[in-house]
């Protein structure tokens, strides 16, 4: 356990307010004017949001702008525009264009509560429902047994540092928060996307990790940042690559295509990703599946040691998606001398996958964590590994449920990109790639997303997510987020959130 | 002889009519038609009117996908987006609107859905949603890929095995061997239970079937006199219960006929047998209590197919308490290998089979073929109209012409069998008749969650 709680909260980066325009373009509600009105303005005058506007000038009202209205729980106040207007003229109901956003599993509450953290780095409330989606089970069953906060939550008395190798051996690394960043593939996601993220693990001190597309010479810079990805394709592969990292991660497979490899659609093989893959422009390109020099465990030490010759120094991830037998995967991977073991679950992000594997091959993490975190403890090296968790945690409450159910930490992919304002439509795979400019490489469209915006965002979203972990242990009496491990008699599982502790 | 490996050729077949989009794009009153939406909209929703350039033409809403650019560029906030009313009127059930509209996709372009972000849908569900297929970090079918130049096969055999041969002293093989007929998927198509179905429908279905050299199912004398003499033995004539054995005439060449499980079936088989014994005889059994034990008893009258029915969500027919396919299935074949005699018969299983997913976890739990009903059906366009009659069909499938419904199907089985490929290539199998049973290859919701959760309050098996 780690005693000094101060010098792990030290020298974290501030929040500072990265509003877009763009994002403000969703509201829960919508106001509508009939056409009896007679621009009198009286809504101007009342309603104190500013939903209505009249120009000087101008012979009728604007339209209102929605985006600021609080709802038609506004009945209670002298001011509500809809009792007030003299013509009738005014309705407020929720909005259709709102409750076209989002899905079960990132809910429209939920990509909106991502964008305001992200534009203030401000922590939701523990209790607000963007933490939790509606997809029926898993994490948005799972809900900790939180006792009222006494007095303040003063974040610099909590540690959220993880350590990446609880080995004897090799280097230490420990980063501030219990995440960081997973592999998105230059190809599926522009370069600046990644160098917005990129640009934000430095800030925290954490990761980000190449994806298997090969190492944009724009992430040089960082690289002390960017781990290097080793996947099936191996694209973009290279000695020089593997030498300049910290962190060498071997992709055996990913959890929303398990088994299956990767995928990038011709479209999105532009000339510049080509040319860092080595490969022809426009072909489609399959990363095949599995790595074709590994048939045994044996064989997967082997592709270790390796890695290992190439740079000695760096830390070993192995990712590995969640089959029935995940938990012997996870000891074999640790006897190969991996430092970090880190399980992809199918119901995480990706640039392209066939829809029937994200939902139907191996099991969501939820199930996949407990499994290895109790087998690897039998086994009596759980000590030794440092286990994360992905796949399909979008929220801090999830990665803390992760960590409860037994992880030490978690990497993050999908809550990266709405940060940087996605909304999860789901066309990254098709075409010129995604339209608002994330996950694509058309050059038109990848300038869509300036990278320094992005950087801000995805650290005001850390750093909020910090804040909600530092609320998290403190309510639960906790000083280190290490002390939440594998503590599954925190939770409860059920439809509906505990309204108090059962203590 | 020039091998030929065995797959289904697959052409964009389209819509017969009007699409139903996914998301309704409005534009109010107070759109200025600065154009900003047609730059913004990549996919080609916002253009000018062709009549009035200095306007702008209704959204085309079907090719919308949903990313919001439109709205929040529009500098009079003039466009709000809602999800189509006839998309979220569709289907019921089992069958969601998303699974209707995917089959629609699938027909229509022969190929698996592929796309980017995540999985959307729930964590899980009731049924077949309740279960995961198993994959393996390291161990292939083939290793260049299942598109590669290796084959995994999809083909499966419909008939008894016997469990031993018997040879006599002379060496001359004594054991009767079963009649036995061999598919290149594991589907059939079967229009039996289909509410309405016109003879263009089942002539378009039977080509489908022999087109990728699988079976139709129909009532004897409904097929078209040209489509019969087509199929030859791809036909599967289904005779309904109580109907006289004696006065059977099979078409030409059959190699296969169902009858339906009554009273008298046990005289009914053995007539049948003594009467066509090349031909693969099958008996259709409503799922219920006990259809296990009645299977095994068709197992001792030497009836080579069970044709499992359950109704549309996948629930058994017969019961006070029916079960989901998935644990009958189970059930049925657990006390087939009980008893020691799981390949001396095949089982089909019908209904409830509503997505591509839907036919490896059937297979799985136990069947070796599973039936193309609904879905096929859907693949036409269907809406499934609570008040379907082809009078006031919204797909107009009363006119639509065999080739086209041809076509269609074939690139339904076409894209279903691509997925089952994903699937055995994630799990390391070669062929599809190891799937079968496989059941510590899946992962089963109620397992999982008492694995995993039973130490956590309220988790499953804990208090
Ligand atoms: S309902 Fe209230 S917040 Fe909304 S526009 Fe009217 S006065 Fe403003
Ligand atoms: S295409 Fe849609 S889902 Fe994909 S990154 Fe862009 S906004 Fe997100
Ligand atoms: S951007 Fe808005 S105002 Fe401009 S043409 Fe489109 S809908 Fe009209
Ligand atoms: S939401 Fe996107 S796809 Fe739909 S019309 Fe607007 S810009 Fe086009």
């Amino acid at each position: 356990m780690v005693k000094d709680t101060k010098a792990c909260a030290k020298d974290l980066p501030e929040a500072a307010l990265v509003p877009s325009e763009h994002l403000r373009f969703m509201n829960r509600f919508t106001v509508t004017r009939a056409d009896m009105c007679i621009s009198c303005g009286l809504c101007a005058s009342l309603c104190p949001y500013g939903v209505h506007k009249r120009v000087e000038g101008h012979v009728r009202i604007l339209p209102p702008d929605d985006r600021r209205c609080i709802g038609p729980s506004c009945e209670v106040n002298y001011f509500f525009c809809v009792a007030n207007c003299p013509t009738n003229s005014l309705s407020v109901g929720p909005s259709e264009t709102f409750a076209s956003l989002g899905d079960p599993r990132w809910t429209s509450e939920m990509i909106l509560a991502t964008w305001a953290m992200s534009e203030t780095g401000r922590p939701l409330p523990l209790d607000h429902p963007g933490n939790v989606g509606a997809s029926g089970g898993g994490f948005d069953k799972l809900h900790f047994k939180l006792p009222e906060l006494k007095g303040k939550v003063d974040p610099s008395q909590i540690c959220t540092a993880i350590d990446l190798n609880r080995r004897d051996s090799g280097a230490k690394i420990r980063i501030p928060i219990p995440i960081y960043g997973g592999g998105m593939s230059f190809g599926s996601v522009s370069a600046y996307t990644m160098l917005a993220r990129a640009k934000a693990a430095k800030r925290w001190d954490t990761f980000t990790c190449t994806g298997e597309g090969g190492y944009p010479e724009l992430l040089i810079p960082y690289k002390d940042h960017v781990i290097t990805q080793i996947a099936t394709g191996l694209f973009g592969v290279r000695e020089e690559s593997i030498q300049r990292t910290r962190i060498i991660e071997f992709k055996y497979a990913q959890g929303a295509k398990p088994g299956l490899g990767g995928h990038l659609l011709h479209d999105k093989n532009t000339p510049e990703v080509a040319r860092m893959r080595e490969a022809v422009p426009y072909t489609s390109l399959f990363s095949p599946f599995p790595f074709h020099s590994v048939y045994s465990v044996e064989d997967h030490k082997k592709h270790l040691d390796w890695a290992h010759a190439i740079n000695p120094k760096a830390l070993m991830s192995v990712k590995v998606s969640t089959p029935n037998d995940v938990e012997m995967v996870a000891v074999g991977s640790y006897y190969a001398g991996a430092h970090i073991v880190h399980l992809d679950g199918g119901y995480g992000g990706t640039g392209a996958a066939p829809e029937i594997a994200k939902k139907n091959i191996a099991m969501p993490i939820e199930y996949a964590i407990p499994k290895v975190h109790k087998f690897l403890a039998k086994e009596g090296i759980r000590e030794q590994v440092t286990l994360l968790a992905s796949g399909g945690l979008r929220t801090a409450l999830d990665v803390a449920k992760a960590i409860a159910l037994g992880a030490d930490g978690a990497v993050i992919g999908t809550a990266d990109l709405v940060a940087l304002s996605c909304v999860r439509c789901g066309n990254c795979e098709s075409g010129r790639g995604c339209p608002r400019g994330i996950a694509t490489t058309d050059p038109v469209l990848e300038k869509l997303t300036d990278a320094d915006w992005g950087a801000e965002r995805i650290s005001n979203l850390y750093g909020a997510w910090r804040l909600q972990w530092c609320e998290l242990l403190a309510r639960l009496g906790m000083t280190d987020i290490s002390e939440l491990r594998g503590r599954t008699d925190l939770l409860v599982h059920g439809n509906s959130q505990p309204k108090e502790a059962s203590k | 002889m020039k091998y030929e490996r065995y797959h289904i050729p697959l052409k964009s077949v389209p819509s017969r009519i009007a699409p139903v989009p996914k998301f309704v794009i409005i534009r109010a009153d107070n759109c200025i038609n600065c154009g900003k939406c047609e730059k913004s909209c990549i996919y080609g929703v916002h253009k000018r009117s062709e009549v009035d350039l200095r306007k702008m033409a209704d959204p085309v809403n079907n090719l919308c996908k949903n990313c919001f650019r439109c709205i929040q560029d529009c500098p009079q906030r003039a466009i709000t987006m809602m999800v189509g009313p006839d998309y979220k009127a569709l289907g019921r059930g089992l069958w969601t609107s998303l699974r209707i509209f995917t089959v629609w996709n699938e027909a229509e372009t022969g190929k698996i859905p592929v796309f980017g972000a995540g999985y959307r849908g729930l964590f899980a569900g009731p049924g077949y949603d309740g279960m995961w297929t198993d994959m393996s970090e390291i161990v292939r079918p083939t290793r260049d890929g299942i598109h590669g130049r290796e084959y995994i096969s999809t083909s499966v055999d419909l008939g008894s095995r016997p469990a031993w041969l018997e040879f006599d002293k002379a060496g001359q093989l004594v054991t009767d061997m079963p009649p036995i007929t061999e598919l290149q998927v594991p589907f059939v198509i079967d229009t039996t239970r289909l509410r309405a179905v016109t003879n263009a429908m089942k002539t378009g279905m039977a080509r489908a079937a022999k087109h990728v050299d699988s079976l139709f199912f129909a009532a004897p004398e409904s097929l078209p006199e040209e489509a019969a003499s087509e199929l030859n033995g791809q036909f599967v004539p289904v005779y309904p219960e109580g109907a006289d054995v004696r006065k059977i005439v099979l078409p030409r060449g059959a190699r296969m006929a169902a009858l339906t499980l009554g009273s008298t079936w046990r005289e009914d088989a053995k007539r049948f047998k003594s009467m066509y014994p090349q031909t693969v005889l099958a008996f259709r059994v409503n799922a219920g209590k006990d259809v296990e034990k009645r299977i095994v008893e068709l197992v001792k009258s030497k009836v080579d197919v069970a044709h499992v029915l359950f109704d549309e969500e996948g629930m058994e027919l017969d019961s006070g308490e029916p079960r989901y396919a998935k644990d009958s299935l189970r059930a049925i074949h657990k006390a087939l290998v009980a008893k020691s005699v799981r390949d001396q018969i095949t089982i089909i299983a019908g209904g409830g089979i509503a997505a591509a997913e839907h036919v490896p976890k059937t297979l799985i739990c136990g069947a070796d073929v599973v039936t193309l009903e609904k879905a096929a059906v859907l693949a036409l366009e269907c809406r499934d109209c609570i008040t379907c009659s082809i009078g006031s069909c919204p797909a107009n499938l009363g006119d639509a012409p065999a080739d086209w419904i041809e076509n269609r199907l074939t690139n339904l089985m076409g894209a279903w069998r691509d997925q089952l490929l994903e699937v055995l290539g994630a799990m390391g199998l070669r062929e599809v008749r190891r799937l079968r049973g496989e059941l510590g290859r899946a992962i089963f919701f109620e397992d999982v969650e008492r694995e995993s959760f039973s130490d956590i309050e309220g988790g499953a098996g804990n208090g």
